[in-house]
């Protein structure tokens, strides 16, 4: 491996802007961070470099640590976007600025210069200066001058950034060529996915200081596991479906897609789907289609964008129009197509057309948390809790919607929901809080979130479960929720007060063994706490001892709810709570198992 | 399209008459004045004018006047940077309060910083009494005088390279870096050359408001001649004689001398300027 990144962080005014992140290049290995501005990327870039420090994690290269090397003393090169050349220096004084740092002999000097020039296409350029030369060939200069001392990385901080579309791909291209010549380990920082897809080996997405996922570029657009990834590398519509023993279905319809998560303990649950514009099928009735039916639509806009062409399609009056992610309430949802030329000769379409919509491929994300249903005893009240600011900022974030429901526990105790609960439900904090979420546990939800009121958006995220049996699901949803805050994560482990010896090694092995499955499953670094003592009040210490702080509550019993983590639900202090419910394998009823 | 009789319209409207007062005003208050100068000096005859122009007494000013201007811009250039250097990259409590104070010395009457550099570096003043001891005297000597115009021009210095140095992009630095440099390196090869012309003006600005000063120096100076008489004081005691020419004779010799030396450093930025040229 020639660059290791191990559990980097780096914080501004406590603030993480780079969380917990973990990298592996290999040799001569094009690695491409991508994330929106604002996510963290060109920091952890800067702190590889060693320009700036970072606050935990270690950094090697090639085997050697250098968390505390300074950057002079790291052996890299470094692209800056604004190609950072030094104006009052020839092209020749700038390429050979390092080589006389080191000192190196005049004819050694002009022999390398040479060298990096034909390597960039830029011979006879020697003694122009930066501003006489275009902004591309600044850029090669740039690029020169960070190979001239034969770095064992090179960083390249979105070197195009500054450049216009066709120089930017004749760019792209030497690069490309000089990365393969040289098998030089690279990483490079972008924004823009097109790029990013052209010149990597591997892709890791950023966003909000987290790296989500990473991946070869094919995998991560087929298959990505979060809705950003889904949503950053291409485009994509977001689906709200619905997943049971029988498959997926949109609201009454059935689709012919394989669910890539398991069947959440035999119990019917929301999933969210991606459908890409390019695997939507548009025909005129829904015989004609050849692939699944999702619903009919009407064209609102058709643009036409050379190879291929843009519609934007209406959900008319199915129930799966309800069910679109995103746009918000249910009379705005759009689903995005592109069709090629062929496509569009066999059936030509103009705004106001209704069409058939069929889905040739749907990939189901992994994400537990699909969408929020903000559950109160009225829907006035309802309407109040889906603008709690957290509320809100989650669902904003996670592209998902918040539906209102009214919920009547005790009229309804004994009967049968018309309805099925989906999604996360939202109840708020207080006294009856602990019997609200029995209730919809009873009722076939299997997250519930207790929001206290004007709760803050988390800056500390408390992870705990009361049953080794809900770990793997209790860090799914974790790992969902912290994709989208910038918290901390906390792991915490308790032991039962008087475990001694043998009894406390049990469970640090539990520690471990959590910390590892929520990195390598579900990419979530997590730090751990173990506490001795009571279950319920080391929690509450812990969750006191700072303001904005958040606790994630695995539990397999209904009944611990309220009971046992009851005073964690009251309104004062109040701490937002995500209850994650599975039950284990005894309680399934066996024909819904089957 | 055919033009018949209409003006193609000027990006910058009113280009005659903004043409037009500029060379009006610069003409009644700049070139009348000096023309007005040389003439004076012109009512004397050569063999006169050579006189007063080489007098002992006048060639010992101009060295003070000329030196001093000198020795206080170069104090300021350097002080001056560190303390625009300051300002901009660093942020510590005070910051906003210091950058306040550094135009101080452009609203203030020169007679008053004048008396208050006096009074606190003559031999009973505050800073004065502890150097009295090593035998330093600044007060009433070329010590003095310095001080005073190091004081006039600095903010001169500092607002122009202060600006200058936000320009230099830390990029510039983290490249260097990156490519092994120090920090001694970086400043040397990347920082000054960076930030040299708008330090060469600024050096300019300090140095031609010093060859002017008047009011500031002549508390501290003492005005002894051929000691620590400097030009423009002898100008006015010339005045005072009612010796017109010969004080306008003195004037015409500063001028030139200003003349060349600012020509000089303009040429020097010119040829900065070119090396520096950015085109993006």
């Amino acid at each position: 491996m020639s660059i290791v990144l191990d559990q980097v962080t780096k914080r501004y005014q406590d603030q993480p802007v780079v969380n917990d992140v973990s990298i592996e290049v290999g040799e001569g290995e094009f690695f491409v961070l991508l994330g929106p501005s604002g996510s963290g990327k060109s920091t952890l870039l800067r702190a590889i470099a060693g320009l700036t420090g970072i606050d935990h994690g270690r950094i090697s290269l090639h085997g050697r640590d250098v968390t505390h090397v300074r950057a002079r003393d790291r052996g890299v090169g470094l692209v800056f976007q604004n190609y950072a050349l030094f104006r009052h220096m020839t092209v020749a004084d700038n390429i050979e600025f390092a080589l006389r740092v080191r000192r190196m002999k005049r004819a050694d000097r002009v022999a390398r210069r040479k060298e990096l020039l034909k390597l960039v296409a830029l011979e006879g350029l020697d003694e122009r200066l930066p501003g006489q030369l275009s902004g591309g060939q600044q850029q090669r200069v740039a690029v020169a001058r960070a190979l001239a001392h034969k770095p064992q990385v090179l960083l390249l901080d979105e070197p195009f950034g500054a450049l216009d579309a066709k120089i930017r791909e004749e760019l792209r291209r030497t690069i490309r060529a000089v990365q393969r010549e040289l098998g030089i380990s690279t990483v490079l920082v972008t924004h823009d996915q097109e790029e990013a897809f052209a010149l990597a080996d591997t892709i890791g997405v950023m966003n909000h200081g987290r790296l989500l996922e990473v991946g070869y570029p094919h995998d991560l657009y087929a298959q990505p596991a979060t809705r950003f990834v889904a949503t950053f590398l291409g485009a994509a519509n977001l689906l709200l479906a619905r997943q049971s023993a029988n498959g997926i279905r949109f609201g009454a319809t059935p689709v012919n897609a394989e669910g890539t998560e398991r069947l959440r303990a035999g119990r019917e649950h929301e999933v969210v789907a991606v459908l890409r514009p390019e695997e939507v099928e548009l025909a005129a009735t829904r015989e004609q289609l050849t692939s699944n039916y999702i619903a009919r639509g009407a064209v609102e806009e058709v643009a036409f964008t050379g190879a291929l062409e843009r519609l934007r399609v209406r959900l008319l009056d199915e129930p799966s129009a309800a069910q679109l992610l995103g746009a918000g309430s249910a009379a705005e949802a759009r689903v995005e197509v592109t069709r090629t030329q062929p496509e569009r000769r066999e059936l030509p379409l103009h705004a106001g057309a209704q069409v058939a919509l069929g889905a040739r491929r749907l990939h189901i994300l992994p994400t537990p948390i699909s969408s929020f249903l903000a559950c109160a005893p009225t829907e006035a009240e309802a309407e109040e809790l889906a603008r709690e600011p957290l509320l809100e900022s989650l669902s904003t974030r996670m592209k998902t919607r918040v539906g209102l429901r009214a919920i009547a526990p005790a009229a309804e105790a004994a009967g049968e929901l018309i309805e099925p609960l989906s999604g996360v439900a939202a109840i708020a904090a207080g006294d009856k809080a602990a019997e609200t979420v029995e209730w919809l546990l009873e009722n076939g939800a299997g997250e519930v979130l207790v929001l206290p009121r004007q709760a803050p958006s988390p800056s500390r995220v408390f992870i705990h479960w009361a049953d080794e049996a809900v770990r793997r699901a209790t860090l799914a949803v974790s790992a969902s929720l912290l994709r989208h805050v910038t918290a901390e994560a906390v792991y915490l482990g308790i032991v039962p007060e008087g475990a001694q010896g043998a009894g406390r090694a049990a469970p640090m092995r539990k520690l471990l063994d959590a910390r590892s499955e929520a990195q390598q499953s579900h990419g979530l670094e997590m730090r751990t706490e173990l506490a001795i003592g009571e279950t319920v009040s080391e929690i509450t210490r812990n969750l006191s001892a700072a303001t904005a702080q958040m606790l994630v509550l695995g539990i397999t019993d209904i009944g611990q709810a309220g009971t046992a983590y009851r005073s964690l639900l009251a309104a004062q202090p109040g701490w937002p709570v995500l209850i994650v419910y599975r039950p284990t394998e005894s309680r399934i009823s066996p024909e819904i198992a089957a | 399209m055919k033009m018949v009789g209409q003006r193609e319209p000027n990006v910058l409207p009113g280009f005659g008459i903004t043409l037009g007062f500029t060379t009006f005003f610069l003409c009644a208050i700049v070139l009348l004045p000096l023309s007005a100068l040389v003439l004076k000096a012109g009512g004397m005859d050569w063999e006169r004018f050579v006189a007063v122009i080489t007098s002992a007494r006048s060639l010992a000013s101009y060295r003070l006047s000329f030196g001093a201007s000198l020795l206080a811009a170069t104090i300021n250039m350097v002080f001056g940077f560190a303390l625009a250097w300051t300002l901009v990259r660093y942020d510590f409590p005070g910051r906003k309060f210091i950058d306040a104070i550094i135009d101080m010395p452009f609203a203030l009457p020169t007679a008053v910083s004048g008396i208050a550099l006096t009074a606190v570096f003559a031999g009973n003043g505050w800073i004065g009494q502890f150097l009295e001891p090593l035998g330093i005297k600044v007060a009433y000597t070329w010590i003095g005088i310095t001080v005073a115009l190091t004081l006039i021009g600095m903010p001169f210095v500092v607002r122009t390279v202060q600006p200058a140095i936000q320009e230099v992009q830390r990029d510039l630095e983290d490249a260097a870096e990156t490519l092994g440099a120090g920090r001694f390196y970086v400043f040397r090869r990347i920082i000054i050359p960076t930030v040299l012309p708008a330090l060469l003006t600024g050096f300019t600005l300090a140095f031609a408001r010093a060859v002017g000063e008047y009011g500031s120096v002549i508390f501290i100076s003492g005005n002894l001649p051929m000691k620590t008489e400097i030009t423009p004081y002898l100008i006015v005691i010339r005045l005072e004689e009612f010796d017109y020419a010969a004080a306008a004779a003195l004037g015409v010799v500063m001028l030139s001398i200003s003349f060349v030396m600012l020509l000089a450093i303009n040429l020097l930025q010119v040829w900065g300027r070119k090396r520096l040229m950015v085109s993006r």
